[in-house]
């Protein structure tokens, strides 16, 4: 019993599949029309504009058949467009068998796609006949079999067992259609052998590739960082202690000023180190993640920080080390310049973003272009084509939103 | 001298005015960013124009860029570019519209105070500055792709990276310890081995040097 339940099963699903078969076929002995249409053109050379056109077609059908097939059993990858230019295309193995393909395809696919449709619609047709045998005339004959005259219950229950005859081809044979009716797309859909390779190597390279940028944007941003800062500091040094020298010589007492600039030059310059090295990715991070990071920026804070995270999938390390600098900098702020005696922290990640928020109830009237503290905050949001907008009236509260994309 | 600083960073750029300052040297304005060092140029009429490579907005080739516009709207304007780096691209991209007036020096070479008051007067005398350690990586690269220079002897590629630095004989005889004489003949041979001949119209100092910053230029 437990038999039969399972092929009656296969056999619902087998025409579930061959119905969509018979759909892609359809659409296969279209395409088969037009190419074979564009190819009689092309005799006379009317046609070559056409047959780029026709190979299109032919690959949207086959690719149609590539996504049916795949839903079934073992995904077929889809080679991409069509190469252009003509005899490229012609050389390309993937047009060369999907052509084979279309034109085996429009009759095996098209029959077994309606046999495999007609058995059951057969079988219905026949098991209900002693039904309605009544409203024909009896010399109608029974349904497609015009010469068995129906004289009564008799004849229409044998009609009615016919029935049951279709049914149980129907239940036999339709997994086996089914499976004639895949087999030229599974035969030639697929990668040929050896190219399947170079499509799995092209895929990888893509998300690799993504990879070496993101990694890429974290190095320039540490090289900018370390030659706008660092290395600027101490190019000023040097013109400051040149100009010491020289100034020791005819007016020392102006040295001692110029050498006090320099010190003050050589301290940022240690100062922005600082903040470049902890920047590269605060070992904290690793230690502890997004939320514990935060948390300990937040503990440490001197003007008490209320915070709320939530973020439930982790960004890019890159990224998730940005959040940090950008609360750790802003924190900073509050406590050097705003009188706050309260800050919010939000940080919360929608989609595939991850806003920051940080408000302060301090006195306001903080200027982007005073410090380096605010610049350094909108280059580093910005290298990641994030968004960084600040609103500090006088009087307060300031606020500083930030929306990083999480590359993950 | 009227000089006008284009320099983004702020302490270094107040540094420069500070050091030309007490020099007597006459900075009429500074600047932060392109535009404002193009707005300077047009309003103050400077001699020499100081301008960093790396500008906002990208900060990448911005200073050239801008030194280059500012020399179209008033020519004869010396420009004295600072790097931070040897960018040779950006050197070559400067100088391949002539070098009177024109110098490349890597931003350390400020802190040598006399050097680099002389390598500025040079510019503004319509001389040319290209930096030792530029002259070093060209002749490095350059060795390997111009025939014509690859026949020089050392000690004349010596002089000729001398002369690219915008020394004169004499100068460059006081470097390499030698007479005037014997500089005048290393020259000579240049000239003749890089096929400039001595009836040429052009100056063949800044010929020789131009084929220098780029093998094949004549």
């Amino acid at each position: 019993m437990a038999y039969v339940q399972a092929q009656v099963r296969a056999s619902v699903n087998a025409l579930e599949h061959l119905v969509g078969g018979l759909g892609t076929a359809t659409l296969a002995l279209g395409a088969l029309l037009w190419a074979a249409t564009v190819a009689v053109t092309c005799l006379a050379r009317v046609g070559l504009l056409a047959a780029p056109g026709a190979l299109r077609a032919v690959r949207s059908v086959a690719d149609r058949e590539r996504a049916r097939l795949s839903r079934r059993g073992e995904p077929i990858p889809t080679p991409g467009p069509v190469p252009a230019g003509l005899r490229t295309a012609a050389r390309d193995p993937f047009v060369r068998r999907e052509l084979g393909w279309v034109a085996l395809y429009s009759l095996i696919g098209l029959v077994t796609g309606l046999v495999g449709l007609a058995l059951p619609l057969y079988a219905v047709q026949d098991v209900t006949f002693p039904l309605w045998y009544r409203l024909l005339p009896a010399d109608a004959g029974a349904p497609g079999i015009v010469w068995w005259r129906i004289d009564g219950l008799s004849e229409a229950l044998a009609v009615g067992l016919l029935g049951v005859g279709w049914l149980a081809a129907a239940i036999w044979f339709s997994p086996v259609l089914a499976r004639l009716q895949a087999w030229p797309g599974r035969w030639l859909l697929p990668p040929p052998p050896g190219v399947d390779l170079s499509l799995r190597v092209a895929e990888l390279t893509a998300t690799r590739a993504a990879a070496l940028d993101a990694h890429a944007v974290e190095l320039r941003r540490i090289e900018r960082s370390l030659h706008d800062g660092t290395q600027n500091r101490l190019v000023a040094v040097n013109v400051l202690l040149g100009a010491a020298r020289r100034a020791l010589r005819r007016n020392p007492d102006r040295a001692d000023e110029i050498l006090g600039q320099a010190q003050d030059a050589a301290e940022q310059a240690l100062g922005e180190l600082r903040t470049v090295v902890r920047g590269i990715l605060p070992p904290v991070l690793d230690d502890r993640g997004l939320v514990g990071a935060l948390a300990g920026l937040a503990g440490s804070s001197v003007v008490p920080c209320r915070l709320e995270v939530d973020v439930a999938v982790r960004c890019a390390a890159s990224v998730e080390a940005t959040a940090y600098f950008v609360v750790a900098e802003a924190l900073t702020n509050v406590v050097r310049h705003s009188g706050a005696s309260q800050v919010d922290v939000a940080v919360r990640r929608e989609r595939a973003r991850l806003l920051v928020s940080i408000e302060d109830d301090g006195h306001g009237d903080a200027d982007e272009t005073r410090g380096s503290g605010l610049t350094g905050i909108r280059r580093r949001v910005e290298a990641y084509d994030g968004r960084m907008t600040l609103t500090s009236p006088p009087g307060g509260p300031t606020r500083m939103d930030v929306e990083l994309p999480c590359g993950s | 001298m009227r000089i006008v600083i284009a320099e983004d960073d702020a302490l270094l750029r107040e540094g420069l005015a500070l050091l030309l300052r007490a020099e007597d040297l006459d900075v009429v304005a500074t600047a932060g960013t392109p535009g404002e060092f193009l707005v300077a140029v047009d309003e103050h009429a400077p001699d020499v124009a100081i301008v960093d490579v790396r500008m906002p907005p990208t900060h990448t080739d911005e200073g050239i860029v801008a030194a280059v516009e500012a020399r179209r709207r008033r020519p004869g304007l010396a420009v004295l570019v600072l790097s931070a780096y040897v960018e040779q691209a950006f050197a070559t991209d400067l100088f391949s519209v002539g070098a009177a007036g024109l110098g490349y020096l890597l931003k350390e070479r400020v802190g040598r105070v006399e050097e680099f008051l002389a390598a500025l007067h040079r510019v503004a005398d319509g001389g040319s500055v290209i930096d030792p350690e530029v002259v070093a990586q060209l002749l490095a690269r350059n060795r390997r792709t111009d025939t014509a220079l690859s026949e020089l002897s050392p000690r004349e590629r010596e002089v000729l990276g001398l002369m690219a630095e915008g020394l004169g004989n004499g100068a460059i005889a006081e470097r390499l310890f030698v007479t005037d004489g014997a500089v005048h003949k290393h020259i000579r041979s240049i000239f003749s081995k890089l096929q400039l001949p001595p009836d040429d119209r052009a100056d063949r100092r800044v010929t020789a040097v131009l084929r220098y910053l780029n093998g094949d230029r004549r």
